[in-house]
C-alpha cells in the first residue's frame, strides 16, 4: 500500500511562532507524538494540501525543488518570522500536473524564487515533517467542491505508487472557524465559542469512528461550526486513503479562538 | 500648518495582468502586451495624479487580508520580491517603497479612538502584497511618493456585511481626520475590481485578448450601472445599492476598499470621471476618479 500515514494538522503559525504559550502546548504535543509516527512510517514523499495555499485560476502544485528564506505571515507577523527550508518532490508534482489532464482539470507547476509558500505547509513542514522528507504540495483552488479535492487526491496516490514511493498523506487546516476578532491575551487564548467546542470534540469523535461516521458528521458540523474550507482538507484525507478505520486526536485547542486539531487517521 | 485635505480619490484596481502587460523592468514575466484599454486609463490616471502633487497616497488593499482588526504599513522603508501566490506566473515584483509612518500611525490612532481594533505592522521583512504594488505601480510607476497601505479587515466577510461595511465607513472617517491633522495633500485609492466573476481557467498565453470578455453579462451590467450612477455623482443611491451590487456582482467592492474611500471622501455628490473600463480574466475593472481640486 503506497499511504503509509495520514495526518490532519492545523496551519496557523501561532504555536509555532509562540511554543511557549500554554493554550498551545497540547497541539504542540500532537505535533510532537505525530512526528515520531510519520518518522515511524518511512514515507518517501508528503502529499500535502493546505486551505491557505489558495488559487483560482487552474490546479497549482509547488515545482520549486528547493524553497529556502524566511516568510512573514500576513496576520502574525508581530510574533516572528517563519523560516522556510523546503524541499520538493519534483518528479511526482509534476506526475501529478500530468495526471491532473487525465480528471479534467487544468493544472500547472510554480517554480519561481521567492514564491510566499503559505504558513500552513511551513507549520506542517516544520513540526510534523521536521524537513526531513520531500513534500508535494497542491494548492486549495476554492472552486474545488469536496469531491473534486477527493479526485486529485487519489490521482496524487496512484502517481506516486506508479513511481514506487511510500506516501503520507498531510492535510493543513483548522476546525471551527470562529477567531476572535479583537486583541486578545494570547496566555487566556480559548475556543470562542462553547458551541463550537463542543461540536468540534463530537466530530473529532466522528473521525475516530472512521470514514463512514466522519462522512456522516460532516454536514452537521460544517453547518455548526463553520470549520476552515469547510473541511475540504478532509476531503485530502479521505480521498488519498480511499477510507480510513479510524482516528486518533493527539493534540486539540484553540489558534486564537479558532478550533485547531492535531489528528493521526489509521490507514494500515 | 494648513489644515490637510484629500485632493482625489481613484478607484483604481489592481489585476497584476496589467503590470505584466506592461512589462516595467521591476516585474520578471514577460508579456506581449495585452489589456491595453485599462493601460491606456491608468495613462489618462497618471496624468490626472501627476498634475495634482500629492504629498501622500493612501492605498487600502484587498490582498493584505487581516483577521484582528485594521492594520497599516508601520516601516519606513520596505522593500523586497513580491510574487503573487495566485498568479506567480505573471508577477514576481522587486518593489522598494516609503511609507509615511507619521500619517500611518495617525491613522492608525484616529481609528483606535473610533473604536476600531487597529495595529501598526513594524515587521521589516514583510512582504507587501501584490494589489497594494500593482494598483500603486500603476498610477504612479515612478514611486516617488510616500504611501499608506492599510489592509482589508475580514470584518465584511466574518460578521454582516453591514456590519463589515460600518466598520469600513468609520475607517473612512478616522482616515478623513487623520489626513486633515496632518497638513498633507492626500490622494485615496481604493484598489478594488467591480464584477468579480472571473473565469477558472488560463488560457496558455494569458495575454491572448481573444479570450478576454466579461465572465457574466449580470456582472457587466451591474459595471455599467454602477459607473453610470457614479459618473452622475449618484453616490447616495450606490451605497442603497451596494448589498445587491455585492451580492449579484460577486463584487470586490465587498472587501471594503470602496466604503472606506467614499466615507473619508465624505459620500461626495461630485460626478466621478471614468478614465476607462476592460476585463480582465473575465472581472470588471474600472479606472475612476474624484478631482476635488477640479471640482472646485
Amino acid at each position: 500500500m503506497a499511504v503509509v500515514a495520514a495526518f490532519l494538522v492545523p496551519g496557523n503559525p501561532l504555536p509555532l511562532l509562540k511554543p511557549g504559550n500554554p493554550p498551545w502546548k497540547p497541539l504542540l504535543g500532537g505535533f510532537a507524538r505525530a512526528a515520531e509516527v510519520l518518522a515511524a512510517a518511512r514515507p518517501d514523499v508528503l502529499l500535502v494540501y493546505s486551505t491557505q495555499w489558495i488559487a483560482v485560476l487552474d490546479q497549482l502544485w509547488q515545482t520549486r525543488a528547493h524553497t529556502h528564506g524566511v516568510q512573514v505571515d500576513d496576520n502574525w507577523y508581530a510574533h516572528g518570522d517563519l523560516p522556510v527550508d523546503l524541499r520538493v518532490d519534483v518528479a511526482l508534482a509534476e506526475a501529478c500536473i500530468a495526471g491532473c489532464a487525465a480528471i479534467g482539470v487544468r493544472a500547472k507547476g510554480v517554480d519561481y524564487d521567492g514564491f510566499p509558500i503559505d504558513s500552513g505547509t511551513i507549520v506542517a513542514d516544520t513540526l510534523l515533517n521536521r524537513g526531513r522528507v520531500p513534500l508535494v504540495i497542491a494548492a486549495n483552488n476554492v472552486y474545488h467542491d469536496f469531491a473534486a479535492v477527493e479526485r486529485l487526491a487519489a490521482m496524487a496516490v496512484g502517481a506516486a505508487t506508479e513511481q514506487g514511493k511510500r506516501v503520507a498523506v498531510v492535510a493543513v487546516g483548522g476546525l471551527s472557524g470562529a477567531y476572535f476578532d479583537t486583541d486578545i491575551d494570547l496566555a487566556d487564548d480559548r475556543i470562542r465559542h462553547t458551541a463550537d467546542d463542543v461540536a468540534n470534540r463530537g466530530f473529532l469523535a466522528a473521525l475516530g469512528g472512521g470514514t463512514d461516521s466522519a462522512r456522516a458528521a460532516l454536514g452537521d458540523y460544517a453547518a455548526a461550526a463553520s470549520p476552515d474550507m469547510g473541511m475540504k482538507h478532509l476531503a485530502w484525507i479521505l480521498g488519498a486513503t480511499g477510507g480510513f478505520a479510524g482516528a486518533t486526536t493527539l493534540g486539540y485547542g484553540p489558534t486564537y479562538g479558532a478550533g485547531a486539531a492535531v489528528v493521526q487517521f489509521d490507514v494500515a | 500648518m494648513a489644515t490637510g485635505k484629500i485632493v482625489a480619490g481613484f478607484i483604481a484596481p489592481h489585476p497584476p495582468h496589467l503590470v505584466y502587460a506592461e512589462n516595467p523592468p521591476q516585474n520578471e514575466a514577460r508579456s506581449e502586451g495585452g489589456w491595453e484599454p485599462l493601460r491606456w486609463a491608468y495613462e489618462r490616471a497618471r496624468k490626472s495624479l501627476d498634475e495634482l502633487k500629492p504629498d501622500v497616497l493612501l492605498i487600502h488593499s484587498p490582498h493584505w487580508q487581516t483577521l484582528v482588526g485594521h492594520h497599516f504599513l508601520g516601516v519606513e522603508h520596505l522593500s523586497g520580491k513580491s510574487v503573487d501566490p495566485i498568479f506567480p506566473n505573471l508577477f514576481r515584483y522587486s518593489f522598494d517603497l516609503k511609507v509615511d509612518v507619521e500619517l500611518a500611525e495617525a491613522c492608525c490612532a484616529e481609528a483606535r479612538d473610533a473604536g476600531l481594533t487597529a495595529q501598526m505592522m513594524r515587521n521589516p521583512g514583510f512582504r507587501v502584497d501584490y494589489g497594494t504594488i500593482t494598483t500603486l505601480h500603476m498610477i504612479r510607476p515612478q514611486w516617488d511618493i510616500p504611501i499608506v497601505g492599510i489592509s482589508a479587515n475580514n470584518s465584511p466577510y466574518y460578521l454582516t456585511l453591514d456590519e463589515g461595511t460600518g466598520e469600513m465607513v468609520t475607517l473612512g472617517q478616522a482616515t478623513r481626520r487623520a489626513i486633515e491633522k496632518s497638513g498633507k495633500r492626500a490622494v485615496l485609492l481604493c484598489s478594488n475590481t467591480f464584477s468579480h466573476w472571473h473565469f477558472h481557467e488560463e488560457p496558455d498565453l494569458p495575454e491572448d485578448m481573444t479570450r478576454e470578455h466579461p465572465q457574466s453579462y449580470t456582472g457587466y451590467k451591474w459595471d455599467m450601472r454602477i459607473i453610470e450612477l457614479l459618473r452622475r455623482g449618484e453616490v447616495e443611491q450606490v451605497m442603497q445599492l451596494f448589498p445587491q451590487w455585492v451580492e449579484e456582482a460577486f463584487a470586490e467592492v465587498k472587501s471594503g476598499a470602496f466604503p472606506w474611500m467614499l466615507s473619508a471622501m465624505g459620500f461626495p455628490r461630485t460626478p466621478a470621471e471614468l478614465h476607462g473600463y476592460g476585463t480582465v480574466i473575465g472581472t470588471g475593472n474600472a479606472v475612476m476618479e474624484w478631482n476635488f481640486e477640479r471640482a472646485a
